[in-house]
C-alpha cells in the first residue's frame, strides 16, 4: 500500500513538472497564479489551526516582495537568493512584531495584523530614496529573462513547499500543541505547552512562506509598488480561497484555491471591474451556510455516514 | 473624598493643559487647530454609530465606511435625478438607510451573532467587499463630486481665511452624540438597548425583546452612517473604496475611547484630528500623516491589552 501511495505521488509530481509541455503560455500564467494563492492560502490558514487570524498577509507579501527587489536591486543578490531573503526578511520582521502581537487574541489580532500591512505600506511609500516612493520601482528583467517554464517551476516550488509544510504541521507533535491551544488555551497551558513559543514558530514559519511568495511575485513581474504589492486583494482572496475550501486542513485551502483561482480567471474576461464582487458573496454564503467549507463539510458528511 | 478632589483636579490639570496647548496651537499654526477640529468631527460622527452596533449588537461592522459610501452615492444619484440638495437628501437617506439596516440584520447578520468572532469579521469583511465591488461594478472606480455654491463658503480673520462649511460637520457631530446620550439614557427603548449591550441574557430575562433590540439599534446605526454619507458628499469627492479608511478609523477610534463609551469618542477624534492635520501641515511629510492612525490603533490595543493583563 505504502509503495503505491509514493508511486502515486511521484506520478502527480512527475506530471505537475511536464505540466508546461502541455498547456499554452496564457494557461500557465493562470496556473502561476493559482500555485501563488495556494501558498498564500496555506500559509493564512496554518496560523489560522492555532485560532489567530491575521489580516496582514497583503503586509508579509509586500515586505518580502520590496525586500527581494531591493536585495536584486542594490546589493546584486541574485533573484532566486534573493526571493529567499525577502522570505527572510518578511519571517525577521514577524518574529520583532509577533513577540509584543502575539499577546493578543481574537479579533485584537486580527485588527492589528490589518494596521501593521497599513503601516508597512505607508513607510515603504514615505521612503522614496530607498523604495521608489509611491511609483514602485522596476526591475530591468523579469526573473528567468520572463522564461514561463521556469516560472511556473518556480511557483510551483513555492506551493509544494507550503504543502509540505502544513502536511507536516498536521503529522507531527505540532499538531496537537495548536488544536489545543485553538480549542482551549487555559487547558494548552496547564497541559504544559509554551503557547507563546508555538505561536511565534508559526507566525514566522508563515510569515516566511508569505514573503518568499512576496519575493517570487515581485520577480516574475518584475515591479513593486505600494498599492500593487500591498493590495488588499493579496489578504482577501487567500481567506475567501481557505474558507470555501475548508479551514484547518491542507487540501481545503488548496482546493479553494483552485476553484476560485480559475473562477476569478473567467470572470475576469466577462466583468473587467468589479470580478472580486464574486469572492464577497462567496465569503458570505460560506459564513452562513457551510463555515466549515467544502471539504470540511464533506467529511462530516462522511463520518455521518460512516457512525449512522 | 481627598482622593476625589485629587482625580478632579487632574482632570482639572488635563484640560488646562489641552487648552493651553490648542491657544498655542491656533496662534501658532491656525489652519491646524480649525481644520483639525473639522476633520476630528468627521471621524468622530462616523465612529459614532459603529460603537452603538459594537457596544451594543456585539458586533465589529466591518462594513461601516461602505455603508457611509453607498450613503454618499444614495444622495448623489438623489440630486442627479431629482435635484435634491444632498444636504436635504439626509432625510430620505435615513429612511432608505434604516431599510437596509433592516434587510442585512434579517438576512445576514442575525445568523452570526453567537457565531466565533473569526466568522463574525470575516462575514462583515465580506460583506463591505460586495458593497465596494457593486459599487465599482454599476458606478466604476471614477471620483465623482458634486459642485455646490455653498461649500467653498469662506470666513477671515485678520490675515487667516478658513472655511466655514465645514462647520457643518461640527453640529452633526454634536446633534449625532446628544442625541444617541438622550436616547440611550432618557428613553425606556434606549435603556433596554444599554442593558442588552451589558447582558443580552439577563436583559432577556427581566422580559426585553433582545432580537428587537438588536435590530433597532443596528438599522439605527446603519440609518445614522447612511444619512453622515450624504453629508460628505457635498465636500468630498467619492469613490466605491471612500469608505473603507473610515471603517478603521472608527474602530481606532472605539479602541482607544473604549467599548460603550460614546463621550469618549469625540475626545479621542480631537486628539487624532488635531494630530493628523498637524503632521499634514509640514511640507514633505504628509505622507506620514496616515500611520498615525494604524500606529495609534496598534499601540492603544497593545496598552489596553497589557492592563488587562496587570490586572
Amino acid at each position: 500500500m505504502r509503495i503505491s501511495r509514493y508511486l502515486l505521488y511521484i506520478v502527480i509530481l512527475i506530471f505537475l513538472l511536464t505540466l508546461p509541455i502541455y498547456t499554452g503560455v496564457y494557461l500557465l500564467n493562470v496556473i502561476d497564479i493559482i500555485l501563488i494563492y495556494i501558498a498564500l492560502a496555506l500559509s493564512w490558514d496554518m496560523l489560522l489551526r492555532s485560532g489567530q487570524i491575521s489580516f496582514g498577509i497583503a503586509g508579509l507579501f509586500g515586505v518580502g516582495g520590496y525586500a527581494a527587489v531591493l536585495f536584486h536591486l542594490k546589493l546584486g543578490i541574485s533573484p532566486l537568493i534573493s526571493i529567499l531573503m525577502g522570505g527572510l526578511a518578511a519571517a525577521v520582521l514577524a518574529w520583532l512584531v509577533g513577540m509584543a502581537v502575539l499577546q493578543l487574541r481574537g479579533m485584537y489580532f486580527a485588527i492589528v495584523t490589518l494596521a501593521l500591512a497599513e503601516i508597512f505600506r505607508v513607510i515603504i511609500r514615505n521612503l522614496p530614496d530607498l523604495t521608489g516612493g509611491p511609483e514602485g520601482t522596476v526591475l530591468s528583467s523579469a526573473i528567468f529573462a520572463g522564461s514561463s517554464t521556469r516560472t511556473y517551476w518556480l511557483v510551483l516550488a513555492g506551493a509544494i513547499v507550503s504543502i509540505i509544510a502544513s502536511e507536516f504541521f498536521r503529522r507531527t507533535r505540532i499538531h496537537f500543541a495548536i488544536t489545543s491551544i485553538r480549542n482551549d488555551e487555559i487547558v494548552a497551558r496547564s497541559s504544559g505547552i509554551d503557547v507563546f513559543k508555538y505561536l511565534v514558530f508559526i507566525f514566522v514559519i508563515t510569515s516566511a512562506i508569505q514573503g518568499m511568495t512576496g519575493g517570487a511575485y515581485a520577480h516574475i513581474y518584475g515591479f513593486v509598488s505600494p498599492e500593487g504589492s500591498f493590495s488588499v486583494d493579496f489578504t482577501l482572496l487567500p481567506i475567501a480561497m481557505a474558507l470555501l475550501g475548508g479551514m484547518h486542513l491542507t487540501w481545503g485551502p488548496v482546493l479553494g484555491a483552485v476553484l476560485l483561482g480559475a473562477v476569478s480567471e473567467l470572470l475576469k474576461l466577462y466583468i473587467p471591474y468589479g470580478h472580486l464582487l464574486v469572492y464577497g458573496v462567496i465569503i458570505v454564503i460560506t459564513i452562513l451556510f457551510f463555515p466549515q467549507g467544502i471539504l470540511g463539510t464533506l467529511g462530516q458528511r462522511l463520518k455521518k455516514t460512516d457512525t449512522g | 473624598m481627598s482622593l476625589l478632589s485629587k482625580l478632579k483636579q487632574k482632570s482639572y490639570q488635563i484640560a488646562i493643559i489641552s487648552v493651553v496647548l490648542a491657544i498655542i496651537l491656533g496662534f501658532w499654526k491656525p489652519h491646524v487647530l480649525i481644520e483639525g477640529i473639522q476633520r476630528a468631527c468627521l471621524y468622530a460622527v462616523i465612529a459614532l454609530p459603529m460603537a452603538l452596533i459594537l457596544g451594543i449588537v456585539g458586533i465589529i461592522n466591518l462594513a461601516h465606511g461602505d455603508f457611509m459610501m453607498l450613503g454618499a452615492y444614495f444622495a448623489y444619484f438623489l440630486n442627479v435625478y431629482t435635484g435634491m440638495d444632498p444636504l436635504l437628501a439626509i432625510f430620505p437617506a435615513l429612511f432608505a438607510f434604516f431599510l437596509i439596516g433592516i434587510v442585512s440584520y434579517k438576512a445576514i447578520i442575525k445568523y452570526v451573532l453567537g457565531a466565533p468572532e473569526l466568522n463574525q469579521l470575516l462575514l462583515t469583511f465580506g460583506l463591505a467587499m460586495i458593497m465596494e465591488q457593486l459599487a465599482n461594478l454599476f458606478w466604476t472606480s471614477r471620483p465623482i463630486k458634486l459642485s455646490l455654491n455653498y461649500v467653498s463658503s469662506s470666513a477671515t480673520i485678520g490675515s487667516f481665511t478658513f472655511g466655514t462649511y465645514e462647520f457643518v460637520y461640527i453640529g452633526a457631530a454634536i446633534i449625532v452624540l446628544a442625541g444617541l446620550l438622550l436616547f440611550l439614557k432618557r428613553t425606556s427603548t434606549g435603556q433596554a438597548a444599554l442593558a442588552v449591550g451589558q447582558n443580552p441574557r439577563g436583559a432577556k430575562l427581566v422580559g426585553i425583546h433582545v432580537d428587537r433590540t438588536y435590530l433597532l439599534i443596528f438599522s439605527l446605526s446603519i440609518a445614522l452612517v447612511g444619512a453622515i454619507g450624504a453629508i460628505f458628499m457635498t465636500r468630498h469627492s467619492i469613490f466605491p473604496l471612500v469608505g473603507a479608511p473610515f471603517t478603521m478609523k472608527s474602530f481606532c477610534l472605539i479602541a482607544m475611547a473604549g467599548i460603550g463609551n460614546l463621550l469618549g469618542i469625540l475626545w479621542c477624534s480631537l486628539i487624532l484630528g488635531l494630530a493628523e492635520n498637524f503632521v499634514l501641515s509640514f511640507r514633505g511629510y504628509a505622507g506620514w500623516a496616515d500611520i498615525l492612525f494604524f500606529a495609534l490603533i496598534v499601540l492603544v490595543i497593545m496598552i489596553r491589552s497589557r492592563q488587562r493583563q496587570v490586572k
